[in-house]
């Protein structure tokens, strides 16, 4: 595990789906704004 | 409040859209208007140290990251409990009023609730000018 709270974001790329459309997205993009990441377990899970 | 959200699971972007369509489009109007990013293997969520290997899911973290790219808070909870998201408002407020003022916030802060200012005067008199009862 890299990412340590106090520390610099590790930045990553992954594809993701946004505004309806497939797109890959890096965490650097948004340079420059607060950021909120959400790790979740699973689409169609209960919670 | 001008915060991006990104939220990432293992599962495939497919499965995100069909999600996006078929369910939380249901519960919001047009579904959730942030990315949802696909993470197989847990490829990040090992870097963020929130991936499960042997579920194969990443767990429920939460993370907030400054304009300067630096974590300021996490929030790592088993997926059985939802977040609160008013605490995450909370935090994020709480983040942007030291950052632009350079005052901390006490426990149990909220907007318009006493800050305080650190100085070398402050030191052992925080009872002075801040009381337990304050933070509920």
């Amino acid at each position: 595990m890299l990412a340590r709270v106090g520390k610099p974001a590790p930045d990553f790329e992954l594809s993701a789906l946004i505004n309806g459309g497939f797109k890959n997205i890096r965490l650097s993009d948004y340079r420059g704004k607060w950021i909120v990441v959400c790790f979740y377990p699973g689409d169609f899970t209960f919670v | 409040m001008g915060v991006e959200v990104l939220a990432i699971s293992t599962d495939s972007r497919f499965s995100h859209k069909i999600w996006q369509e078929e369910e939380l489009s249901k519960m919001i109007e047009g579904g959730v208007p942030y990315p949802l990013l696909s993470d197989p293997g847990g490829k990040v969520g090992s870097v963020y140290g929130v991936y499960d290997e042997e579920g194969g899911v990443d767990i429920r973290g939460r993370f907030i990251i400054d304009p300067d790219f630096n974590i300021r808070a996490m929030e790592v909870l088993t997926p059985e409990v939802g977040r609160n998201v008013s605490e995450l408002i909370r935090q994020v407020k709480a983040f942007q009023h030291v950052r632009a003022t350079g005052e901390v916030t006490p426990s149990g802060w909220q907007p318009g609730k006493p800050t305080l200012t650190p100085s070398p005067e402050l030191a052992g008199k925080v009872w002075k000018v801040w009381k337990p009862e304050y933070a509920f």
